[in-house]
């Protein structure tokens, strides 16, 4: 391999929650990295510490050993600002709960981290993400006006419309409907092959997994196994192997 | 950002609502004291004004050091000559003015009086230049004439040519013909009325030896330059006697109006004080549960690049807006609160004068100051722990996690420690004074309201489930409910709790108050008075001529009467009170406590004695057989020897007694304060009463009591005054109120899941309403114990602070306490009302699928 440019990368990340014999290891130095305009898929059994390595990759929670780095800038050593600052700027975010501000629009949702940097705003960028999204007709509705997948929609606009180094999913289609999860899900396969954006995702579900190029597998905070370019069969078959038969991936 | 406030502000409307009212009622109060403060001082002041608006100077006596009465020093009439006599002056005219002292009565024969204001008895010349009366009907009177304002003649329905009944100070009433009514200056009386005489009957009605006037007005002729004018009368005038410009004049007469109406505006701004800050707790708690509610959406803002500081900054800046809403509604709603202080007033047996209401710059500036001071005062530390609130929020699952108990123990002790630390100082410690005092046991008693509230939280838990215990023994399961949700969150049962317990507190504290001082009073009754019968001026205590003493003397019913005079004096140079009486005959009308000489007897007071105060005795170092020199209004000066020391002042009222034949002759006016009686041996009380009575009818103003009736009066004067402060501290209530209401309603939001389960389980509306209600007289019973609590415990400082000669007895109103444990229960009833019917509105359906 020559030299691949990392979105993202952890050496030796480690968190512990709690001290002494209650002590929780939910990341027993992982060694990741994450390719630029890569799509990225974290499986495995709750508990695994996926969530957890996301988190902390993204800048949301601190490791307790190890360094993360998103492109060449190291987050242990940064200040809250430091980070309140890389979130706004570097990194985008799509949760499972929608988790839009419920008294702004669409639109206002979606240029929201810009209107929080005090950035300007390009507008022709918005408008194309808006209409990618499909959203057009949509834009000045409130969440409570907008299906679940609609304001999914509206999520994954806002991470992208801020031009961010990697987005970052947890469990993005966890709350959709198959139908709904494939559009969504064909929306930020677009965003990897046509925009060149970064994209990892968590989730539990294989076929959703499917659409990434890699995907990684967690338990007991640990890298156990990782795919390249899967289709779903393989993915089960991979979570049978893993899984102590009882404990089945999700568990939704 | 800016939009995120304001979006947010349309989304919490109702409860942003309910908290600007908190704030708003603060500052209405505050807004209403300059409002009613200016508003009086502007009608005194034109008052002043008219008065003197035709006047270029006025002569007067040089106000003396000594005055026991309340009228100016009177001077020799044949000056106006000398002065009207001089190039410079164009018109002089001398006059007499006094008040409280004539009186004109009614067909029924009841005097004529409006109920605050002051009846003022004058001479007039009829219209002048240098007069403030204009005639709007009839003529000036002349002889035995007088003239009255119009609202005296509306109220005692007289009309020009009647003949009118008139009380004097000298005797018996006296009939006059009403020969004109009169108006003043442009601006009104301010309420109070005139009776003008030419000056000879005044003087002869006031019993006035001699052509003696009080003050001499001046025009200068034309061309003459004010300061001229001045130089021209001053080297004319005697010792004793100034001259004023009119606005010298006028501006005397503004500030001691002024100095009236800033101590009544001060007043009334403690209380406003009172108020906001038991607003500040309601604000603390919106905001806090706000801050609460929204940690999931914080936790997004901060995931997806909102700063700390933007976070905080979104909390203060929706409390900027609240705190200038609050404040412009506040500001006119003073006016209405100006209006509501008036009628308080008005029942509390003053009356106000009419003028329009004034609303200042200055009232506008402090008024927006303070309400915004205090909302963003209660918002910062919500504030600052919104901006605390970690990103990951925005994925955790729901609820709000305990927040750590011991910076809240440490900061309450920090707090609690030197509050109660200053209350017992102010009650024990060694300090000079009672105002001093009550300062240091006011400061510590709002840092003890401040840490009992912050430390309230580690016993609301408990509490709120031992006050719940009668709601499940009564209402089973939904009582069950309500006792465990106002026990689940102490830190929120706490926050609504303390606020009405402030209010509760200071009502209870006032209630106790009270009670000790009438419980003071009845003693110094039982033990100091030996009178049969009272006779004072009935509507302010004001002195009144000694003539009546003789007249009384006179009846054969009556075996012992005594006067007794309030009196200026110095005493070794220094200006005391000192109270005059008969002291041959005083003892059996009271006991002063002499606990060592006498005051009566061959060995009393007699001309040349003095009683002392044991308290002032032993401050001034005397003793009996010592000598004080005492120096009169008139300048006489005698040396008196300490023949008696006493230990109950409440009657006499001052910490010196001289018999009053020492004092009579060298008083500008031989008044009494009070005169007290004993009927002969044999005589029947009725019998004695009518005898007495029928004296004192030709005295309108003077009104006959026994010891009943006096203890009777007393009381009712105190319950009045008790009436006064509670309606003011109601508003407290009123705030505490819209707090239990805003929390109640923002806790059943919290729990719209909850609720929905409940239903779903089979729960009816009316059960969820009942089980809403019963946490809020919980929480509202939590606050009012602990008001009660504290108010007894403020109630005996207050009472141990006060010198015992004031109050003495500490005094536990029983059954107003318990009426105000019911009134806080209520009012949790109350306030419970709305949050209830909308939890057992919501649709079970809605409340599962919340989010």
């Amino acid at each position: 391999m020559t030299t691949i440019e990392m979105a993202a990368q952890a050496k030796a990340a480690s968190k512990v929650y709690g001290y002494g014999p209650t002590a929780v290891h939910a990341l027993r130095g992982v060694d990741v990295g994450f390719e630029k305009g890569k799509f990225t898929a974290i499986m495995g059994p709750s508990g695994s510490g996926k969530s957890t390595l996301m988190h902390c990759m993204a800048g949301l929670d601190r490791l307790t050993g190890g360094e993360v780095y998103i492109g060449d800038t190291a987050l242990t050593t940064l200040s809250d600002k430091e980070l309140t600052e890389l979130r706004r700027n570097r990194v985008g975010f799509i949760f499972q709960a929608y988790n839009l501000v419920p008294t702004l629009n669409a639109r206002e949702n979606i240029t929201l981290p810009m209107d929080l940097g005090g950035r300007d705003i390009d507008n022709t960028w918005v408008d194309e993400v808006i209409d990618t999204v499909g959203l057009s007709d949509r834009i000045t509705h409130r969440p409570n006006e907008l299906s679940g997948g609609q304001q999914q929609r509206v999520a994954v606009a806002r991470a992208l419309a801020s031009r961010p180094e990697i987005v970052y999913g947890d469990e993005p289609t966890g709350n959709l409907d198959s139908r709904t999860s494939a559009e969504i899900l064909d929306f930020m396969r677009a965003a990897v092959d046509e925009l060149g954006q970064t994209i990892v995702m968590v989730t539990h579900d294989p076929r959703g997994a499917s659409y990434a190029d890699r995907v990684l597998f967690l338990a007991d905070g640990e890298i156990v196994h990782e795919l390249e370019s899967p289709d779903p069969d393989l993915i089960y078959d991979t979570i049978r192997n893993l899984g102590d038969g009882g404990h089945v991936l999700g568990d939704k | 950002m800016l939009k995120l406030v304001r979006r947010g502000i349309v989304a919490n409307l109702g409860r942003l609502i309910l908290t600007l009212i908190s704030v708003t009622l603060g500052v209405a109060f505050v807004s209403g004291s300059f409002v009613l403060a200016d508003s009086l001082r502007a009608i005194f002041n034109q008052v002043s004004e008219d008065a003197f608006s035709g006047v270029d100077a006025q002569i007067r006596a040089v106000e003396p050091e000594l005055n026991s009465g309340q009228d100016l020093v009177r001077f020799d009439g044949s000056l106006v000559d000398e002065i009207a006599a001089l190039d410079e002056v164009d018109y002089a005219e001398g006059g007499l003015f006094v008040f409280e002292q004539t009186y004109t009565q009614d067909a029924d024969g009841e005097i004529v009086r409006p109920p605050g204001p002051p009846v003022f008895s004058g001479s007039w010349a009829g219209p002048s230049p240098a007069s403030a009366f204009t005639l709007v009907e009839g003529e000036a009177p002349v002889g035995q004439q007088i003239a009255v304002d119009e609202a005296q003649a509306s109220a005692g329905d007289f009309s020009v040519g009647d003949t009118i009944i008139v009380t004097v100070p000298t005797g018996e009433p006296q009939e006059f013909e009403l020969s004109g009514l009169i108006d003043f200056g442009d601006g009104g009386t301010g309420g109070a009325y005139f009776i003008l005489y030419d000056l000879p009957t005044l003087q002869r009605v006031l019993g006035v030896e001699g052509n003696l006037i009080d003050s001499i007005v001046v025009t200068a002729s034309p061309g003459t330059d004010g300061d001229d004018l001045l130089a021209a009368i001053d080297s004319t005038l005697p010792d004793g006697l100034e001259v004023l410009s009119s606005e010298e004049v006028i501006a005397d007469q503004q500030e001691q109006f002024g100095t009236f109406i800033d101590i009544f505006g001060n007043i009334l701004l403690g209380f406003a004080v009172v108020v906001l800050f038991v607003s500040i707790f309601i604000i603390y708690n919106t905001f806090a549960i706000l801050v609460g509610q929204r940690t999931k959406q914080l936790g997004l803002l901060r995931s997806i690049g909102a700063s700390g500081s933007q976070i905080r900054a979104m909390v203060l800046i929706e409390a900027v807006i609240i705190g200038v809403a609050a404040s412009i509604v506040g500001l006119f709603g003073g006016v209405g609160v100006a209006w509501l202080l008036k009628q308080l007033f008005s029942t509390g047996g003053g009356s106000f004068p009419d003028g329009p209401l004034r609303i200042l710059p200055r009232t506008i500036v402090v008024v927006v100051v303070v309400g915004l001071l205090v909302t963003i005062l209660s918002a910062i530390l919500p504030a600052v722990r919104a901006s605390r609130v970690s990103p990951l929020e925005a994925v955790r699952d729901g609820g709000q996690r305990e927040r750590s108990m011991r910076f809240r123990i440490l900061a309450g002790a920090a707090v609690l420690v030197p509050g109660l630390a200053a209350l017992l100082f102010g009650m024990f410690g060694d300090i000079e004074g009672t105002a001093p005092r009550l300062a240091a046991i006011g400061g510590g008693a709002a840092l003890t309201f401040l840490g009992v509230a912050m430390l309230s939280a580690l016993f609301a838990g408990r509490a709120a489930s031992v006050l719940g215990l009668p709601a499940e023994a009564v209402k089973g399961i939904t009582g069950r409910l309500a006792r465990d949700n106002a026990s689940r969150n102490p830190q929120r049962t706490a926050a609504t709790a303390t606020a009405l317990m402030i209010g509760l507190a200071l009502i209870t504290g006032v209630a106790v108050l009270t009670e000790s001082l009438l419980r003071t009073f009845d003693e110094v009754l039982e033990e100091s008075i030996t009178a049969d019968l009272f006779v004072f001026e009935e509507a302010q205590g004001l002195p009144f001529s000694s003539v009546i003493i003789d007249q009384l003397d006179a009846l054969p019913e009556v075996g012992e009467v005594t006067g007794f005079a309030p009196v200026e004096a110095k005493i070794d140079e220094t200006v005391e009170s000192v109270s005059a009486y008969d002291t041959e005959t005083g003892s059996s009308v009271v006991n002063i406590g002499v606990v060592d000489g006498a005051v009566e007897g061959p060995d009393g007071l007699g001309p040349d004695g003095i009683g002392v105060l044991a308290s002032k005795a032993e401050t001034l170092g005397l003793e009996i057989g010592d000598t004080v020199t005492i120096e009169l209004e008139d300048g006489f000066t005698t040396d008196l020897t300490v023949k008696a020391i006493y230990d109950e002042d409440t009657l006499v009222g001052a910490p010196f007694v001289v018999d009053r034949d020492l004092t009579s002759p060298h008083l500008n006016v031989d008044n009494v304060g009070f005169v007290g009686l004993t009927y002969a041996d044999g005589v029947q009380p009725d019998v004695g009463r009518a005898a007495v009575e029928d004296v004192t009818s030709n005295f309108a103003q003077l009104t006959v009591q026994d010891n009943t009736e006096f203890k009777q009066q007393t009381e009712d004067q105190v319950g009045q005054l008790q009436i006064v402060i509670n309606g003011l501290l109601v508003l407290c209530l009123v705030v505490a109120f819209f707090g239990i209401v805003n929390t109640m309603a923002l806790s059943i939001l919290e729990r719209i899941r909850e609720i929905g389960l409940l239903r779903a389980v089979g729960t009816t509306r009316r059960q969820l309403r009942t089980a809403v209600r019963w946490e809020a007289v919980i929480v509202a019973v939590f606050g009012s114990l602990l008001g009660i609590a504290m108010g007894l415990l403020l109630g005996w400082a207050a009472v141990v602070a006060i010198p015992d000669t004031f109050i003495s007895k500490v005094g536990i109103p029983w059954l107003s306490l318990v009426i105000y444990l019911l009134v806080g229960a209520v009012l949790g009833v109350v306030a419970a009302f709305f949050p209830a019917t909308r939890a057992a509105r919501m649709n079970v359906l809605d409340a599962i699928a919340y989010e």
